[in-house]
């Protein structure tokens, strides 16, 4: 795929005219629609565009009924003010993914324009090959003439009958500041139309046309609107005309998006499957509740342990509970470790509990947990949450003081699954040190050490 | 072997790239958001396009336009982001364009709870297309069924040109299992059935007899032909004729209306996907699907220990309705568990019909797990 080239092949017999043949055109009489198509139509045949290369992509209003009026292009109709999200996909699939030869065309009025607005808007951050053509005659005229959210103040529409009294928004200026490379703005009666339209076509990259027009059904009756008046218009609202962005600078998404990803990397590169030991480990179904506080590692310990447990050939599963921030508040993971495929995920009375800290033995207590202990199980917490708590149950560990507040629940584990003989400790420690690196890992091996040496566990 | 630590939701992704799926349009959100991330970071690896949008209408937009092009493409979302989505997901019906959409459910209503699981959207889902057209929607309950229902439901997305949804959950989409690589089949989905220019030329084709949405008879596919092919698409929206015509209450576009429907229910009986444990002599059924049929199994075997005999019946292909197959395990049947993460029963008020006078009883609750116990005692009472 080369840069900045789009392999558009030419017709290959000469096309003289994109319309379906005796093309009749269903707009009102003196709309400025059927001006915009016909030289729409003028622009393609000068381009001479081979027609399976070309796609016109419209949707609701009267300018979406375009569609049906061209034979020799593929079209495709869609929802109202959707039209540039559909052909955006259309230009990122062939051009990332296909032969880069599609040139996509979008009609849309004004109201589409601004229902659809954030879609053009990243048309434009993206830079992808479309061209819009906004054909602004400042209301909905399929619907009986309501205002839009470009028609200019003091209109007169069905929706504003004593004059509209909220200012329009400039859309050439909202797109060229998201980037749009190419941007105009001119009349559906403009002698440059013709040659505003071929360079618009012909930009290999996004560009936006505001084509401004009469409605002559409700816009032109209402507000006595001329041609002239028109032009009064665009003055009042500082609504330049004219080639208003052409800029080559701003490469394509296609190019940036190869440009990034070019190297075809090595999939899963996160996690490669686990080595297999023959340590020790349970016999049976063992459920663990790992509780601490959110941005200490404890989901991240806690999958540790389901690997060393995959390591030893068991079945786990690790269902995990946050609130909704990701850095703040308790952090969860309840926890089966079985020689056999594990059905229900949840845990109703946990052979094991591991608090690292407050947080987490709060979380236990609302959420009910602690109702749910069975005489069998086993509590490890830290030394310094909630001292006053006494139970046989309770192994008190100084697991923040040893092996500090990021390792906690990782030592806590370590420790666990080494006392309770759940799996091997060494494999936690190899994880760790893959996962972490060497320091980490000689961290936890120095800290299980001096447990042990001070007594382990009380 | 070789074992893994994967979450549904990475399995969702992965399945997906091994059924070829190239595009990949996504916006965050909670728990569906493992999805997009895994493919962000595997699918360009795989000379494929994953990108974000900039809202979900957009992301789903893309994907259907991509499709159009004829790449296979799929998004992920959640409630919230369904709501957005499903203007374009009714487009995807109208225009027959295959996509695959990861509907990761949390609790509602409206953005509800971002981390708690449910069950809550499957009625939402199915009946998010204006008229009541069939949408197939998949529902996995291991990270192992995200992979094998993932490439199916792009098997069924092509095969029927229609969008199929994925129906996860929170719990199913982020909880983390043993997964076990050799189990993987290592196959891609079956693709669309393409057009083909038996001409051989180069010229554009207009063809008078034959459209974007041809067919002979209303249950047949139409052939797919792609925006930037040799064929003239003519794709829309709106009412149309098999040309892609638009056209108002044509005797021609009321048979294109039919044979939406009916190109999907002529074929209901291929489109069974249910994990059955049928009991010889058992007067009662569980049926689940999705996160609680692993409550609803560890239930049934700890029933049958007690010496009650009992048949369990997971759905996984939750629409089209497997009727006849629900109606085959209702033998000698006369009680009915419909287990269930949402209040109202959403789902037993649907199968509920196809029971034949069975009593149907529901175990209801939201907020946490349905549990092994919470069946049994169904079961028992």
């Amino acid at each position: 795929m080369t840069t900045e080239s789009r392999t558009i092949t030419k017709a290959l017999a000469p096309i003289a005219s994109y319309f379906v043949k005796d093309v009749k055109f269903p707009f009102c009489k003196g709309c400025g629609h059927t001006n915009i198509l016909r030289r729409l139509n003028e622009a393609l045949v000068e381009l001479q565009l081979s027609s399976r290369d070309v796609a016109l992509v419209t949707d609701i209003g009267c300018i979406g009924l375009s569609d049906g009026l061209f034979e020799a292009v593929h079209t495709v109709h869609t929802t109202h003010g959707r039209s540039t999200a559909f052909a955006t996909g259309i230009a990122l699939a062939d051009s990332v993914l296909a032969d880069r030869r599609l040139k996509i065309i979008v009609l849309i009025g004004d109201g589409g324009a601004m229902i659809g607005l954030q879609h053009l808007v990243h048309a434009a951050m993206l830079n992808v090959d479309v061209t819009v053509l906004v054909c602004n005659n400042f209301v909905y005229g399929m619907t009986g003439g309501q205002s839009s959210s470009f028609t200019p103040e003091e209109f007169l529409t069905s929706t504003t009958p004593k004059g509209n009294i909220v200012p329009p928004a400039d859309l050439c200026e909202i797109l060229r500041h998201s980037g749009a490379p190419f941007v105009a703005r001119t009349l559906a009666t403009d002698r440059e139309l013709p040659s505003i339209l071929r360079q618009a076509i012909d930009f290999l990259g996004f560009a936006v046309v505001e084509i401004l027009e009469l409605c002559t059904e409700f816009a032109v009756p209402a507000n006595e609107l001329t041609g002239k008046k028109l032009l009064e218009e665009a003055e009042k609202n500082r609504w330049k005309l004219g080639i208003l962005e052409s800029r080559a600078d701003r490469a394509l998404f296609v190019d940036r998006y190869e440009r990034t990803n070019g190297a075809k990397e090595l999939s899963h590169p996160e996690q490669s499957s686990v080595r297999r030991t023959k340590s020790a480990v349970v016999r049976r179904a063992v459920s663990i509740v790992v509780a601490g506080s959110a941005g200490e590692g404890v989901q991240s310990a806690s999958s540790l342990l389901c690997q060393a447990a995959l390591s030893a050939n068991l079945y786990v599963t690790q269902k995990n509970d946050n609130p909704v921030t990701q850095g703040s508040g308790f952090s969860l993971s309840e926890i089966w470790l079985s020689p056999r495929p594990v059905g229900f995920t949840g845990i109703e009375k946990p052979d094991f509990i591991l608090v690292s800290s407050e947080d987490g033995l709060r979380e236990l207590g609302l959420q009910g947990w602690m109702d749910r202990l069975s005489p069998k199980t086993r509590m490890y917490l830290d030394d310094t949450v909630d001292p006053t708590m006494v139970d046989d149950r309770i192994v008190r560990v100084p697991l923040r003081s040893t092996f500090g507040p990021r390792s906690a629940t990782l030592g806590g584990l370590a420790l666990m699954a080494s006392e309770q003989n759940i799996v091997d400790p060494k494999m936690l420690v190899a994880l760790a040190a893959d996962r972490y690196g060497e320091r980490t890992a000689s961290g936890l091996t120095d800290g299980l050490k001096r447990l042990s040496a001070g007594g382990g566990a009380g | 072997m070789a074992l893994r630590l994967r979450t549904g939701n990475q399995m969702i992704a992965q399945g997906a790239i091994q059924a070829g799926c190239r595009f990949f349009a996504g916006y965050p959100i909670t728990p569906a958001t493992g999805i997009f991330k895994t493919m962000i970071d595997e699918l360009p690896g795989e000379g494929g396009v994953a990108l974000s949008a900039p809202d979900e209408i957009s992301a789903v937009a893309y994907c259907i336009g991509a499709s159009m092009r004829g790449v296979k493409a799929m998004t992920a979302t959640s409630g919230p982001g369904w709501a957005l989505m499903t203007e374009s997901v009714q487009y995807a019906v109208m225009t027959e364009t295959p996509l695959v959409i990861a509907l990761v459910q949390r609790l509602g209503p409206s953005t509800g709870g971002a981390t708690q699981g449910a069950q809550g959207d499957v009625l939402l889902a199915e009946f998010a297309v204006s008229g009541g057209y069939t949408l197939p929607i998949l529902s996995p309950s291991t990270a192992q069924e995200c992979f094998d229902l993932t490439i199916l439901a792009f098997t069924w997305s092509e095969l029927l040109r229609t969008p199929v949804v994925l129906l996860s959950d929170k719990e199913v989409g982020m909880t983390a299992e043993r997964v076990d690589d050799d189990l993987l089949r290592n196959v891609t989905s079956q693709d669309r059935l393409q057009w083909r220019n038996r001409s051989g030329g180069l010229e554009f084709m207009k063809p008078k007899t034959y459209g974007t949405y041809s067919f002979d008879c209303v249950q047949e596919i139409p052939a797919f032909t792609p925006v930037g092919g040799e064929m003239k698409v003519t794709a829309t929206g709106s009412a149309h004729n098999k040309q892609g015509k638009l056209q108002k209450n044509s005797p021609e576009t009321l048979e294109v209306l039919k044979h939406l429907e009916e190109k999907i229910r002529w074929r209901e009986n291929d489109l069974v996907k249910v994990d059955a444990d049928i009991q010889n002599g058992a007067k009662i059924l569980v049926m689940s699907y999705g996160i609680t049929s692993r409550a609803a199994k560890d239930a049934v075997a700890e029933s049958r220990k007690r010496g009650i005999r009992v048949s369990f019946l997971g759905i996984q292909s939750l629409f089209p309705v497997p009727s006849r197959t629900i109606t085959e395990s209702l033998q000698g049947v006369g009680r009915v568990v419909v287990a269930e993460e949402n209040l109202p029963g959403l789902y037993r008020s649907v199968i509920e019909r196809h029971c034949n006078g069975a009593r149907v009883l529901g175990v209801n609750k939201i907020g946490s797990l349905i549990t092994p116990n919470d069946i049994l005692n169904a079961v028992q009472s």
